[in-house]
């Protein structure tokens, strides 16, 4: 295992999120500007490379490991990897089909959201990328056996998933609804609700995966060596940022030129 | 007895009842607390939305109350847990958790009998009321719920077997102790009795009319049982998509020294590739009842055509999972067949390679021919082109297969015992099956023959031949490796001779009526036809296989306590796990082994395919 | 060698047998279709296919079975043949090569079907759980298609309630028929006769009994009838009752509801209906009278009969029809003593 230096990774960590914040500004910026579903398309793509890569450090399942003995800690750690990301690809498909059903029943047209949601959800959206910066600074920090740092970064991890899903659900589902998007007013309401709805689930059951991961770290059972139950819960977090990359623009963005 | 009360199986009955009820309760009140109804106007005494909570709270329920969810719940709350346990001896493991892959496999297997034998049944019922024009004793809607019942719990009974199968056969065949996660492996088994408890329920709640495929507008109207089936078909979902996750992990991880990828057993390809579907595609049958589900339950017009809904869209959703799904039923048993020829014909698979990647071929083209089921559907007519020459494409792989069967038969040393009866018949049947395929790719022959019987026939014709037969052939197989016993062959060849004519002249028949106007799904027909004597016979048909079966059921049941010993390799096998004694031990290999040669190198002086290491020896 | 040789004539013996099998028990319906044609060419293309590599593949397995049983003392392994590049290549690329012989046919055989022809008679349907309804452009209303011989038509359908399929199997092609669109479907009978369609979309209770009689005659009788209906609309109108008749056929009722008094189970019958006691399922009884069945057509879910269910009549009737439409119903039904 490569033993980089702790505050290079954490500034690695610093840099992604700069320019993840940058692409995202630039998403507005094209949809309002430029109306161009496929530089949107382009941009979502850019942003999830940036995640996979550098968050959710996806070339770790180049494992390289066959010599290693099939009962080793190291040997069932790669084992597991390639477990948790076989789950995600399945996961994967559930949104997958939601995004299709979005396109097959409002084409590239948009939703008929209010210029409220439209701020809401660039807030949201902040905080989400935010929280999984904060959860890579946790894990990094887990990794060099910075037990300190790494209750830091979790902690707010999870304070800004809770933001997120309050933000969803008291925010901008009420302001949804009083603009005449309800889940049984027509298709496009449907859409909207189980899109956020179907998301904002798999965040909550992120939360409360890094609840009980915080619990048990803050209790040291969790160490530079020995911590994949960080790693398994961070992958998931960022996964579930990955489909928001993807949901944000479906949503809100697609259609909404000025 | 008091060991069967007590068992998980037994006690997750009272569990899901339980919670089933508690659930409802809960979201009655919280219905009470919003001002709305607590309870349904006439029929079943809670609300539709009552009673799917309580649905979902109540299978939660039966798998939490068995124990396999125990010990990730230890894991989270941070204890440490033991890694192997090990079961009782005696049956009773077989009620209860247990981690051992080969203990779960048979309890799929089991469990995927008990549905076949359920869906059998359904069919008999109302394959009685169709003996004869006119209606006799089943009303409409009996005859939609029984035909419709049949159909899922047959398909669910078939993705149990592969199931078994797959978690029965593949460690041993890699060489592996176990699967990758056996309590993954445990989760899913248990997750299958309160799916089919949920289905069976439909039955109580006003059955369902639409067919196994709910397309909308009908199942948005259909009655109470509909949204159990829905969910019914969401939880039996999960075993087929973490059962597949676990296979891949496995066979990824864990094989034997000196197995690379064209030195495994056949049949891990067909496994691989199977699961690889049933990860992934699986999700979409389950997004798609979700959002019908939703559709009932929160008025969300995904589907409907006022509120600027799509009912298309649930057919592309549903058959974009649906036709994969069908590789599923039939990939681990045409795995099978060629796992068991080689063995019965002395000679090596003709052309392994091929056969292993005309397995992942099927299984990537699957994904492409989706909307095949659409031709008629009124989708965009652009798309019917297409999907018709990737339909087409699937009879490639396909061909490879049965070529290399043939090749590998020709000019062998073979021998008939049961379960190469079985296999020859699968091939056979899915023959028939096979050949009645492109008609219904060509979208111009396919405008007559879509909804008839002779897509009835086609498909039966490919589950049996796909995965029935081979199925038969795995259990008298592998019986003695499970028992250490036989199963009786004279039964085993009275069972195979009066199956395979009756179901020949069962399907031949559908599909004859097919053709000259008898739709699906009808409880009955126009006397005028001239099809009254087509489904008499079509009736006694499958009755005798239904007697078939009884036969196969009682050899099975008295085998394992009065079958002729089997303690060794009784096929003479050169697979690894006919070299240790039967009953499989309990860690599969105490000595590990080293494949040193190829699989199927029958005919070849000294070869040898694995290699046991005398000296290392696993202690646990 | 001499193996290969006696399969090879055994592959074409059973070939040729199959086919000719199969050709003669003639598998499909008359062809009473222009479209049947082309289709029917293609299904026999494609039995041949069938017929030969149902041959290819049984003669080697069945002569194998036989010829290649293990002899009693004989213990030793077959040949070591692990595979033949060659023939492996061969069985892919023939095959590959077929299917798109027979994909390119299957695409120029599916143009021919969907052949338009401009000056094609145009008739609406109405497909509702479970009858269809004709409604021709003279204006009026028939449970009865009628179409004249040797002349394309094109039927625009439409569902009222679940997705249901329109088919003949004389004519071959089926069309699913779905709410809020219309579906086409073209077709030029060629054979004068009397058909049937049904229903070939699961739709729900009696998607069993949801056929229509399909009556293709001379363009003379064609016309005639024709004539005959737009005069029976035209006499029906002058009167509540005639109305009344008119507007029940047009709108199914009789799929659940008979006027003879039979039982469908599906709906009460209609005759003696009015002005009878009727024993409701909360245990009240009422009588039918007239403000009764107006009710029960605008609110079908406001009283239930004994023994029947709610939530099967549809419940769009009161923003479909206009009051003096329902009262022309009723009045209908008040007839039938």
């Amino acid at each position: 295992m490569e033993h980089a230096n702790k505050s290079d990774v954490l500034r690695q960590g610093v840099i992604v999120f700069v320019f993840l914040a940058l692409l995202t500004a630039l998403e507005f910026f094209v949809a309002v500007q430029i109306g161009a579903t496929v530089l949107l398309a382009l941009i979502a793509f850019v942003k999830v490379g940036l995640v996979m890569y550098y968050y959710m450090h996806i070339y770790r399942l180049n494992l390289q490991d066959q010599d290693l003995d099939r009962h080793s800690d190291q040997y069932k750690l790669g084992t597991s990897r390639i477990g948790l990301w076989l789950f995600l690809l399945s996961d994967a498909f559930i949104f997958g089909g939601l995004f299709v059903s979005r396109f097959n029943l409002l084409g590239l047209g948009p939703l008929p959201l209010s210029p409220d949601s439209q701020f809401i959800a660039v807030t949201i959206t902040s905080v989400l990328l935010l929280s999984s910066f904060f959860m890579n600074r946790a894990e990094v920090s887990m990794e060099h056996g910075d037990r300190r740092g790494f209750i830091v970064g979790i902690s707010l991890t999870i304070l800004l998933g809770l933001a997120f899903l309050a933000g969803v659900v008291v925010v901008e589902w009420p302001s949804a609804i009083s603009a005449g998007v309800t889940p049984s007013s027509n298709a496009a309401g449907a859409v909207f609700f189980v899109m956020t709805g179907m998301h904002a689930f798999h965040v909550l059951t992120g939360v409360i995966f890094l609840s009980i991961v915080l619990r048990n770290g803050s209790r040291g059972l969790y160490s530079a060596e020995k911590h994949w139950a960080v790693e398994s819960a961070a992958v998931y977090w960022h996964f579930v940022d990955v489909v928001w990359i993807f949901f944000y623009p479906a949503l809100y963005l697609i259609g909404k030129l000025i | 007895m008091k060991k069967i009360l007590t068992s998980a199986l037994v006690r997750g009955l009272l569990w899901q009842f339980t919670g089933w009820i508690v659930g409802a309760l809960f979201l009655t009140g919280i219905r009470v607390l919003m001002g709305l109804n607590a309870f349904a106007t006439g029929g079943y005494f809670f609300t539709e939305p009552a009673w799917v909570f309580g649905a979902l709270v109540g299978a939660l329920s039966y798998v939490g109350s068995t124990g396999a969810m125990t010990d990730w719940f230890r894991w989270a709350k941070g204890e440490e847990v033991p890694e192997h346990r090990e079961d009782p001896p005696g049956w009773e493991k077989y009620l209860n958790v247990s981690l051992d892959h080969k203990v779960i496999g048979v309890q799929y297997t089991a469990t995927a009998l008990f549905l076949l034998c359920v869906g059998g049944i359904f069919a008999l019922i109302f394959r009685t009321e169709l003996a004869h024009s006119g209606l006799q004793f089943l009303t409409l809607q009996e005859y939609n719920t029984f035909m419709s019942l049949h159909g899922i719990v047959m398909i669910v009974g078939i993705l149990l077997g592969v199931a078994g199968l797959m978690n029965y056969l593949t460690p041993m065949l890699i060489g592996a102790q176990d699967m990758a996660f056996p309590r993954l492996n445990a989760f899913s088994y248990w997750v299958a009795p309160p799916a089919a408890i949920l289905l069976l329920s439909t039955l109580v709640f006003g059955g369902f009319d639409t067919g196994w495929t709910g397309y909308p507008p009908l199942s948005e109207r259909a009655p109470l049982g509909m949204q159990m089936f829905f969910l019914g078909v969401a939880v039996a979902g999960w075993a087929s998509i973490l059962g597949g996750l676990n296979l891949l992990a496995t066979v990824l991880r864990m094989r034997a020294k000196g197995m690379t990828a064209f030195r495994m057993p056949i049949f891990v390809w067909a496994a691989i590739a199977t699961s690889l579907i049933s990860t992934t595609a699986t999700q979409l049958i389950g997004l798609s009842f979700q959002m019908v589900m939703f559709q009932r339950l929160f008025g969300m017009g995904f589907f409907d055509s006022d509120k600027g809904g799509n009912p298309i869209l649930f057919q592309h959703l549903f058959w974009f999972y649906s036709h994969p799904a069908v590789y599923v039923f039939v990939l681990p048993g045409l795995g099978i067949i060629s796992e068991l020829v080689p063995v019965f014909v002395r000679k090596p698979l003709f052309g392994y390679r091929f056969v292993a990647m005309s397995s992942l071929g099927i299984a990537l083209v699957g994904f492409l021919v989706w909307a095949h089921h659409m031709f008629v559907s009124g989708m965009n007519p652009y798309l019917r082109i297409p999907f018709m020459f990737s339909t087409l494409l699937v009879a490639v792989p396909t061909g490879v297969k049965f070529f290399s069967w043939i090749a590998t038969i020709w000019k062998g040393k073979i021998e008939m015992p049961t379960p190469m009866l079985f296999v020859v018949g699968g091939i056979v049947v899915f023959l028939l099956g096979g050949l009645s395929g492109p008609p219904n790719a060509t979208v111009a022959t396919d405008l007559h023959l879509q909804n008839t019987y002779w897509i009835v026939g086609h498909f039966h014709d490919t589950m049996f031949g796909g995965y029935i037969f081979p199925f038969f052939a795995s259990i008298y197989y592998w019986f003695p490796k499970v028992t250490g016993r036989k199963m009786d062959e004279r039964l085993g060849k009275l069972h195979f001779w009066m199956m395979t004519p009756s179901f020949l002249a069962l399907t031949l028949l559908m599909m004859r009526v097919g053709l000259l106007g008898m739709r699906r799904r009808v409880a009955d027909y126009d006397p005028a036809l001239g099809f009254d004597n087509y489904h008499l016979v079509m009736t006694i048909g499958a009755y005798l296989i239904a007697l078939s079966v009884l036969i196969f059921l009682y050899n099975l049941v008295v085998s394992i306590k009065r079958g002729e010993a089997a303690a060794g390799n009784v096929w003479n096998s050169r697979s690894p796990e006919w070299q240790v004694p039967s009953p499989m031990p309990v860690h599969n290999y105490d000595r590990p082994f080293e494949v040193i040669g190829e699989p199927y190198d029958y005919g070849l002086p000294g070869s040898v395919y694995v290699k046991f290491d005398d000296k290392k020896s696993k202690s646990h | 060698m001499r193996h290969y040789v006696i399969a090879g004539v055994l592959v074409i013996v059973l070939a040729v047998a199959t086919y000719a099998g199969l050709m003669g028990i003639h598998l499909m319906p008359v062809e009473a279709s222009a479209q049947s044609i082309p289709i029917d060419h293609l299904w026999n293309i494609e039995i041949a296919i069938i017929s030969f590599l149902f041959a290819l593949i049984m003669v080697p397995l069945i002569y194998s079975l036989i010829v290649f049983r293990r002899r009693k003392g004989d213990a030793s392994d077959g040949e070591h043949i692990e595979g033949n590049n060659t023939l492996e290549i061969t069985w892919t690329v023939i095959p590959l090569i077929t299917v798109l012989v027979l994909a390119y046919i299957g695409t120029y055989t599916l143009g021919d079907v969907l052949a338009v022809d401009p000056s094609a008679l145009e008739i609406n349907v109405t497909a509702r759980q479970w009858s269809w309804q004709f409604n021709y452009p003279q204006g009026f209303s028939s449970k009865e298609l009628h179409l004249p011989v040797n002349r394309q038509v094109v039927l625009d359908m439409e569902s009222t309630d679940v997705i249901h399929s329109f088919w003949v199997p004389q004519f071959r092609i089926k069309q699913d028929v779905l709410p809020g669109r219309i579906t086409t479907y073209r077709i030029t009978p060629i054979l004068i006769g009397n058909y049937t369609v049904m229903c070939a979309q699961l739709c729900g209770t009696s998607h069993s009994y949801m056929t229509a009689p399909v009556i293709v005659s001379s363009q003379a009788d064609y016309d005639t009838w024709i004539q005959t209906q737009v005069a029976a609309a035209a006499a029906a109108a002058q009167t509540p009752l005639g109305r009344g008749q008119q507007l029940v056929a047009q709108n199914g009722c009789t799929s659940c509801h008979s006027i003879d008094g039979s039982s469908t189970g599906i709906a009460p019958t209609w005759k003696g209906l009015y002005q009878s006691q009727v024993k409701l399922n909360n245990g009240t009884t009422v009588t039918a009278d007239e403000a009764y069945l107006t009710e029960s057509i605008v609110n079908p879910s406001a009283k239930i009969v004994n023994g029947f269910q709610d939530n099967v009549m549809p419940k769009t009737f009161g923003t479909t029809l206009t009051q003096s439409q329902i009262s022309d119903i009723v009045t209908y039904i008040e007839s039938l003593k």
